[in-house]
């Protein structure tokens, strides 16, 4: 295995391997801070382009490009509010407030160490798992997987608040959420549902504008509204000194880096589950994590650990997301489905054969993880000063550019202009939700967590009827997801009996 | 009773969930199971608000919900005059790719934007809106080579 591991660096550090794997950082480091072009899309770009490579060289490159892409992918979250991909969308929510503060510096700082952090744990994962992970997965069928949906979703409990109004509210979009994704063709009969006679959503809505429009949209009008630059009257402050204290903050949250990161890996592994679960999921562990209701009370007003729990996932997640992918042939997300077409291209078969035959090939992977990941950092550590000069200029001179972005992006989902009028129209209620205290994030989760919840529920019905229900790792995953649920109760009032007491 | 934006939004949410229980109710099973079974609990989680906002209960000020607050040092009339003027400039935005397509809605975006809602000098709004379209055609066209149809404009033209 060392001998494996080794052979696995040499492959990646051969100059056409690392050259390329620069060359793929580059376009990934550019196509990561762009809304709408996500990993995904980069990689069936790129992929005609392997053909005359050496399956090392393929994966330097390709992986190389995903990976930066998902680490850049978060500096458009927090200097503009606009999520750089879908992974990012979690980001936003503490990483955005912060720039306005004045402190977007330390947000990069904490989203890019945290990432690197998240990456080497997956990479991690990834090495030592391929060869115990097989038992795990197989033991998820459908029902389970159902209960992960289910408990992704609970989670929305967690961030939308501690009080009855406050669930009541978060809830209400969770399931406003999963009931958008209903709209368009059902997998399982084909019927049409809440089309309205529009071709268009024939295929249903597409994650790019609704995500988009609902958290790009109200901040650029707050933006606009204010008159101001982005971080408004607060002072520039020294920008690399922010950077540095950004990347101490993952160590000083250090467990929740880890945990989060863990999170990543896990979501990562399940199929079809994506990186867009895993962020929400490590936000809402970070919520959950909190220690009082105070303290809770500073998410999503800029708190720090609010950006290293997605920060972390949203990269720990690519290690999980390779596991499946390689040692199954089954991919963890759309971006691994595409890799795969990578392996085939290459005449390779995942499975058994990639953990005895090609076993250096797969360790080159996991170098890869680790050495773009490093790189990208360092890069981005180097150039982060200036970035984050970004918020200062105003607000009149940033905006037709980032609504240039955030209109290509959404466009480039279907390349459709009805795609610009979903954007336009889940900015407006974006915006409306904001103003009314809706809380957007349940709605995304939901959204996100929709089309996948169904199949897997037809499934286990269909499968087992209710008895899916009574199966010991559904039981397990029904109790964690009411603990999910109640536990912001069980937190608020202990809180509640503490300050009492302290009065006392 | 107080009928106000919020009250709205939660009618609206309810009047949806409505509208999908309806809707579903005449679809096969396998159509309706999951449409249903989301639509139902959104209409009584919707009512329940409804109720709520009509009591003109005030929420908890410790109810954090993780998510954007909106600037409030700005004096409301001007707060939603520019609201609905930033929303114009969107739709505005959008009508001129559906017109002309990107490639020109671009830069006439920009410009347009530039001159007359950032004030800008015309020099300065120039140079901005040709790095804008550099950067929309040298990243989107030229290295991405993203198709772009045309506008109806164009296809009315002939062009």
């Amino acid at each position: 295995m060392l001998d494996a591991l080794i052979a696995g660096l040499l492959l990646v550090l051969q100059w056409k391997a690392f050259s390329l794997m620069l060359i793929g950082m580059g376009l990934g480091f550019v196509i990561g801070l762009l809304p709408g072009i996500g990993g995904a899309a980069t990689l069936a770009l790129m992929l005609p382009f392997v053909f005359t490579m050496t399956p090392a060289e393929a994966f330097a490159f390709l992986l190389g490009m995903h990976s930066v892409a998902a680490t850049t992918g978060d500096i458009t979250s927090i200097l503009f509010g606009v999520p750089g991909e879908g992974l990012s969308a979690a980001t936003v929510v503490d990483g955005y407030p912060m720039a306005k503060r004045g402190e977007a510096g330390r947000a990069l700082g904490a989203a890019l160490m945290s990432s690197l952090l998240g990456a080497l744990i997956g990479a991690a994962a990834l090495a030592v798992s391929i060869p115990i992970v097989r038992p795990l997965v197989l033991t998820f069928g459908s029902p389970e997987l159902f209960m992960i949906s289910v408990m992704g979703i609970a989670c929305i409990t967690s961030l939308s608040g501690l009080d009855a109004r406050a669930q009541i509210k978060g809830f209400a979009m969770g399931l406003l959420g999963l009931l958008l994704c209903t709209i368009g063709q059902e997998r399982q009969s084909g019927g049409l549902r809440f089309d309205f006679g529009l071709i268009y959503l024939w295929e249903g809505l597409d994650l790019i504008p609704v995500l988009v429009g609902i958290f790009a949209i109200p901040e650029i009008i707050d933006l606009a509204v204010r008159g101001t630059a982005i971080a408004g009257a607060s002072p520039a402050g020294n920008l690399r000194t922010g950077v540095w204290e950004g990347a101490k903050d993952s160590f000083r949250h250090f467990w929740l880096v880890m945990r989060c990161s863990a999170i990543g890996v896990f979501v990562g592994i399940l199929p079809g589950a994506g990186g867009g679960v895993a962020q929400w999921m490590a936000y809402a562990h970070a919520v959950q994590s909190a220690r009082d209701a105070t303290d809770r009370a500073r998410f999503g007003k800029g708190d720090v650990r609010g950006v290293l729990g997605p920060g972390a996932a949203n990269n720990s997640k690519e290690g999980g997301d390779l596991i499946p992918t390689i040692a199954f042939g089954v991919p963890g997300s759309g971006a691994m489905a595409i890799l795969l077409g990578a392996f085939l291209i290459m005449g390779l078969v995942p499975g058994p054969d990639m953990l005895t035959k090609h076993l250096a090939v797969t360790y080159s992977m996991v170098w890869t993880l680790v050495i773009a990941n490093v790189i990208a950092v360092l890069l981005c550590f180097a150039l982060l000063g200036h970035l984050a000069k970004v918020t200062q200029i105003r607000g009149g001179l940033i905006i037709p550019f980032v609504l240039l972005l955030i209109f290509v992006g959404s466009y480039t989902a279907n390349n459709h202009i009805a795609d610009l009028i979903v954007t336009l129209a889940f900015g407006a209620l974006g915006y409306l939700m904001v103003r009314f205290g809706w809380p957007r994030a349940p709605l995304v989760l939901g959204f996100v967590l929709g089309k996948l919840a169904e199949t897997y529920l037809f499934i286990s019905m269909a499968r087992y009827g209710f008895s899916w229900l009574t199966q010991p790792l559904v039981l397990v995953l029904i109790v964690l997801t009411v603990l999910v649920i109640v536990y912001p109760f069980i937190q608020g009032r202990r809180a509640g009996f503490a300050a009492r007491a302290h009065a006392d | 009773m107080p009928i106000n934006g919020r009250v709205l939004f939660s009618l609206g949410l309810a009047a949806l969930a409505v509208f999908a229980i309806v809707s579903a109710s005449s679809w096969p099973l396998k159509a309706r199971l999951f449409p249903l079974v989301t639509a139902i609990p959104l209409l009584v989680l919707a009512l329940v608000q409804l109720f709520l906002d009509l009591r003109g209960k005030a929420e908890a000020t410790d109810s954090p919900a993780s998510d954007l607050a909106l600037s409030t040092d700005v004096p409301p009339a001007i707060a939603q005059r520019r609201t609905l003027l930033t929303f114009a400039w969107m739709a505005t935005f959008v009508a001129l790719v559906f017109l002309v397509g990107f490639p020109l809605a671009v830069p006439l975006f920009a410009f347009t934007y530039l001159m007359f809602q950032s004030a800008e000098g015309f020099w300065r709004s120039l140079a901005l809106t040709v790095a804008a379209w550099g950067f929309f055609y040298g990243l989107f066209e030229r290295m991405l080579r993203l198709p772009f149809g045309a506008g109806v404009v164009q296809i009315w033209l002939g062009l």
